[in-house]
């Protein structure tokens, strides 16, 4: 992965996190913030409850002390005291007076408790309401009071007042009180979004028929069942949310507050529900807004990235271009180095470190190039010393015989004659193989068998293996019959193995064996020549392949140069490997389809003439690499 | 004669009364002689659906309501006193043979329906056989009527009494009568509107007119009492005091006419037992339900007919024996009866029925009250039902005759049941009330209030009107009336 697009990647992931959590953050303020808002209601709800409660307990104390103060209520109360009173007179009394004073409940009772008229339950007189007379109860010193109110069907729950006219000793007690049903929820004005709802808990455990809202009963009422439980269990406030069904903006949140009675029994749960529809319409509104606008930024994000990253990188793209172009051997290469930034200054000192070494290499080309001609020239002295000496001595032999014994300067002429000839001969072969070296022609590739190569590098030398007066050098063969058909040129190849196996028989003058073996690899071939001469000191594997560098006394050095010479040109590599007293062996590795070659190489195989253009050659020829390490010796081409 | 009698009567009820209270009567007032003209009007509750005594169905739920309003506009060949004696009417005599399978009347000579067609022998034959041709056989005689039976028929005369025994004459579409009052508007189930028969054989009633309102709510039957814009209201125990106290008016309760009754509907459950039903009874507390609910108007009932009718209702007690029902209750494990129903329609029986509720509820029966209308067709399979019967006959053996016929599965049975003697009318009574149908609870009145302005209002003994008789004080109705001017009130 590149860095542009890793920075690009870096750059857009910041920016989706960044767009999360601007929206996970804007969400959860929303959500909190509803939450406050929701509890701010309820708690507003709450207080007006309160309020509206203690109200309407005042507005009942007012009513039920007024029927108290009332002319019929006296009436009663004195005629009920007379000797022949009779309560059956009254028993319709209450409906009349509760209605004018709009109580939903009115009950007179006797001294006694028993009911003498009673508005909700006309039937009851009679019966006695014990609660009343019990307990010493002032009653006209209380307010108002949550109450249990027995009906014909059943019992409703009441803000009950009660209130008592004594008349000669005998108390008259008048119980009044309204109903707290829906239509006291609909007294309550809520906020849009709001309702209450009122169970009344006549009876242990929860029943669906005791919840009522403004409308009556209620849908699916067991769904508050576990919230007004925990009320009846804690007799504490407490808080629920109700989803409805599938849709989430069907939940409701359900505040729970305990409503006593006398005695501090839980008569009622009033429960406040707010919607949530609210809320998660928000919330889905901002999750929209998040993705279209997260999606947007990212988009947006992510063209900057590239943008960005594209900006960033060029100067270092082209610094990465620029160093791939000096490690091919360009090193005249220069970057763009305008910005003032670290890029800047890191391609200024790139130009800096790139124009030092090119003047670095050309100093040390122009010392190899001295030292070159230095060993050529000592090379030269060298070769044409040794000569040299024989032929002036040859010449002043010659000069001697002519004065002192020239009797015998024919016979010493003739020798002196063959001797200069030879030497003459000496010379010219020096000569000549300068002049060889010099010519190294680029290789003409073509379909060329490895083994057939090695064969008859070895042939050439079979007179040798055993010539009398010499140990004998065994050769062996170690061939690969599997071997590709490479692309090289036969006639080089036949001459850097002719050139190896000879340095091989000279590097084993008491005998010895000569293994050659050959194998392939991934598209690479290879030959290694073995021999079991004395070996040579790792110093002398690194300048082995030097030329003119040579160990043997009759050497020109020319020999292992003219090996890698080849070997280079087809693209391979060689190396030595080798310890004193243990021989040496050289490996060869080669192509099997040099870059540059024919891409009709299987036409050229069947034809046997596929070439390389000399042009192509002469510039992979340039690219040589030389590479040493230890006791071996590698040479070949960098690429 | 009537008009003697009726004076004598008003002149010595006024002395009574007097003499009773210790009141010294102004001598204007004991002197003020009847007046003719003026409007009466009277509002009851029930919606009559016909005026035509050919469609009257004596059970139907309008029944009693229909044939106080017919009575006005038509008559019967035998009125009945408050002796429950059969006295003259469209017959001025009769006779029968000895085995009562030949009745012969003489009808009365002159009297004519409302549209001046003079009454004869064969329009009465014509009526009787139009009520019901296989009942009798009925022909004419000359100015007699003569009715044959093929066995015997005694109580003829109560029969023909009462019932749908009306004599009308129809023509056409209308039906006329000899009433003492003619019809001039009838908007069924609203409004009813007569004038006074001027050729009443009877003499003319007092009255110019009578309104009566149809469906008026016993609430606004008081309201309108009190404000004067009637007469007479149909009066509801519970309203009895708050009538009381409207200036002048009074209220005027016949004999005990009706019966409030539970009856058991053994079909309801297969549980039932007669002698739960024995619990349910002891459980009531009558004496309550009498004394509070119906406001003393009535007494409580432990028989189907009320002791001024059989002279042996003291007989079958009716008090309260909570601790005896109790026991009873405690012998079942679970309560054969659980639903209690009444007339929705009815505004007393609702209090009456919770009442018996809460009296069960304390001998352990757990009755749940509930009402019935018509819209609901009411609930034939309930297990009590609480309803209110009409004695209507005055004598004590039609009335027994037809109670027991009331109850399920006993038509039949009544037919052929003794009940001639006292006696046999007891055990007959006492077998049914054994079998524990039908519980009795309270025999209450027929209550009327009667505005100020009303004068010699009377009923019958066994309930029903006598509107003929009853003339209005101009002077103090002017005065009452003045805010009702507007309505009409048009007195002479």
């Amino acid at each position: 992965m590149s860095f542009r697009v890793k920075l690009a990647l870096v750059f857009t992931l910041t920016i989706v996190v960044a767009v999360a959590l601007v929206a996970w953050g804007v969400s959860t303020y929303t959500q909190r913030e509803f939450e406050r808002i929701d509890q701010r209601h309820t708690k507003a709800l709450t207080e007006q409850f309160t309020q509206e409660y203690a109200q309407r307990g005042e507005e009942v104390v007012r009513r039920v002390t007024g029927i108290k103060e009332s002319q019929a209520t006296t009436s009663m109360a004195i005629d009920l005291t007379g000797p022949r009173a009779d309560a059956s007179r009254y028993v319709f009394e209450a409906d009349g007076l509760a209605k004018s004073n709009q109580l939903d409940f009115l009950d007179f009772a006797g001294d006694d408790g028993s009911v003498i008229s009673s508005k909700e339950w006309q039937a009851h007189f009679g019966y006695k309401t014990d609660w009343v007379t019990a307990g010493g109860h002032d009653w006209n010193q209380q307010g108002a009071f949550l109450n249990r109110t027995e009906l014909p069907d059943g019992v409703a729950l009441s803000l009950t007042a009660v209130r008592v006219v004594s008349v000669n000793e005998k108390n008259l007690y008048i119980v009044g009180g309204v109903q707290l049903d829906k239509e006291f929820l609909k007294t309550l004005v809520l906020p849009e979004g709001m309702r209450a709802l009122l169970y009344k808990n006549l009876q242990p455990g929860f029943d669906p028929a005791m919840l009522t809202d403004v409308n009556g009963s209620v849908a699916q009422a067991d769904r508050i069942a576990p919230l007004v439980e925990r009320v009846q269990k804690q007799g504490a406030g407490a808080e629920l949310t109700v989803q409805w069904n599938n849709d989430p903006a069907s939940a409701e949140n359900f505040h729970a507050i305990p409503l006593l009675g006398r005695g501090n029994q839980l008569l009622a749960v009033l429960l406040v529900g707010s919607s949530r529809a609210e809320l998660v319409t928000l919330v889905s509104f901002i999750r929209q807004l998040g993705v279209i606008v997260g999606g947007a930024g990212i988009l947006l994000g992510v063209f900057m990235s590239v943008w960005f990253s594209a900006r960033i990188t060029r100067p270092l793209a082209k610094l990465a271009r620029g160093a791939r172009e000096v490690a091919a051997g360009d090193w005249a290469v220069r970057v763009d180095a305008r910005s003032r930034d670290e890029v800047g200054q890191l391609a200024r000192d790139f130009n800096e470190m790139t124009r030092q070494l090119a003047e670095q290499r050309d100093r040390l080309v122009q010392a190899e190039r001295v030292a070159a001609w230095r060993e050529i020239a000592r090379r030269l002295a060298h070769e044409l010393k040794n000569p040299l000496f024989p032929l002036q001595l040859t010449l002043e032999n010659l000069q001697r015989a002519r004065q002192q014994t020239p009797a015998l300067f024919d016979e010493i002429f003739k020798e002196s004659t063959w001797t200069l000839r030879a030497e003459l001969d000496n010379l010219k072969m020096i000569v000549t193989k300068f002049s060889d070296f010099s010519k190294m022609p680029a290789p003409q590739l073509q379909h060329t068998n490895l083994n057939d190569a090695v064969r008859n590098a070895v042939r050439v030398y079979d007179a040798q293996f055993n010539v009398i007066g010499r140990p004998p050098v065994t050769p062996e063969l170690y061939l690969d019959e599997n071997m590709p058909m490479i692309q090289a040129d036969p006639d080089l190849l036949h001459r850097a193995l002719s050139n190896l196996v000879l340095n091989s028989l000279d590097a084993m003058p008491s005998g010895g064996v000569l293994t050659v073996r050959t194998g392939r690899g991934d598209g690479i071939v290879g030959v290694e020549i073995s021999d079991t001469g004395a070996g040579l000191t790792p110093e002398e594997c690194e300048r082995l392949f030097t030329p003119y560098y040579t160990t043997k006394r009759m050497g020109t050095g020319l020999g292992l140069a003219i090996v890698q010479s080849v070997v280079s040109d087809h693209f391979g590599k060689i190396s030595v490997e080798s310890a004193p007293g243990h021989g040496a062996t050289f490996r060869i590795e080669l192509p099997v389809r040099p870059p540059g070659a024919s891409n009709n190489f299987d036409a050229g195989r069947t034809a046997g003439t596929d070439t390389i253009p000399r042009d192509e050659a002469e510039l992979v020829k340039e690219k040589r690499r030389t590479e040493s390490v230890g006791t071996k010796s590698t040479l070949g081409l960098g690429e | 004669m009537k008009r003697t009698f009726l004076r004598l009567g008003v002149l010595s009820s006024v002395a009574a009364a007097c003499l009773l209270s210790g009141l010294i009567i102004a001598p204007a007032r004991s002197s003020e002689r009847p007046l003719y003209g003026g409007v009466l009007r009277v509002e009851i509750r029930e919606r009559v659906n016909s005026m035509d005594p050919r469609g009257w169905n004596p059970d139907a739920a309008d029944a009693d309501a229909t044939e106080r309003l017919l009575e006005l506009v038509f008559e019967r060949l035998v009125r009945m006193n408050d002796a429950g004696q059969p006295q003259p009417g469209l017959a001025v005599s009769w006779q029968h043979d000895a085995n009562f399978t030949r009745w012969q009347f003489q009808i009365r000579a002159g009297v004519k329906f409302h549209d001046e067609t003079v009454l004869s022998s064969d329009t009465v034959v014509a009526a009787l056989q139009a009520e019901d041709a296989a009942r009798w056989n009925a022909s004419a005689a000359g100015a007699a009527v003569v009715i044959e039976f093929k066995t015997a028929r005694p109580n003829l005369l109560v029969e023909l009494a009462t019932g749908r025994s009306f004599i009308f004459r129809a023509a056409d579409d209308t039906v006329v009568g000899t009433g003492a009052f003619r019809i001039t508007d009838w908007q069924a189930r609203k409004r009813l509107e007569l004038k006074a028969n001027d050729d009443d054989w009877a003499g003319r009633p007092f009255v110019d007119r009578i309104e009566i309102g149809l469906g008026v709510s016993s609430q606004q039957q008081a309201v309108d009492l009190e404000s004067g814009k009637v007469d007479v209201i149909e009066l509801l125990p519970s309203l009895t005091r708050r009538a009381s106290q409207v200036s002048g008016a009074r209220v005027s309760a016949s004999a005990p006419s009706e019966l409030w009754a539970l009856l058991i509907n053994p079909r309801g459950s297969a549980l039932y037992d007669s002698h739960f039903t024995q619990a349910l009874s002891l459980a009531i507390d009558r004496a309550a339900i009498v004394n509070v609910l119906l406001q003393r108007q009535g007494e409580p009932a432990g028989s189907l007919l009320p002791q001024w009718l059989s002279g042996y209702a003291f007989l079958f007690p009716a008090e309260a024996n909570v601790a005896d029902a109790k026991k009873i209750r405690a012998e079942f494990s679970a309560s054969p009866l659980q639903a209690l129903v009444y007339d929705g329609a009815d505004p007393s029986a609702a209090l009456i029925a919770q009442r018996i509720a809460v009296n069960a509820r304390d001998a352990g029966i757990n009755l749940s009250v509930s009402a019935e209308t018509v819209a609901s067709g009411g609930a034939n399979d309930a297990d009590v039902r609480l309803v209110r019967w009409r004695i209507s006959a005055p004598d004590a053996r039609e009335a027994l005759k037809t109670s027991i016929a009331r109850l399920n599965g006993a038509q039949a049975e009544a037919a052929f049941l003794p009940l001639e003697t006292p006696e046999q009318r007891y055990a007959a009574e006492r077998a049914v009330l054994d079998r524990g149908r039908i519980i009795p609870v309270a025999f209450v009145p027929e209550i009327y209030a009667v505005g100020p302005a009303v004068k010699d209002w009377m009923q019958h003994r066994w309930g029903g009107w006598r509107l003929e008789d009853v003339w209005l004080e101009q002077k103090p109705r002017a005065a009452t009336a003045a805010g009702a001017a507007g309505s009409g009130t048009g007195n002479n």
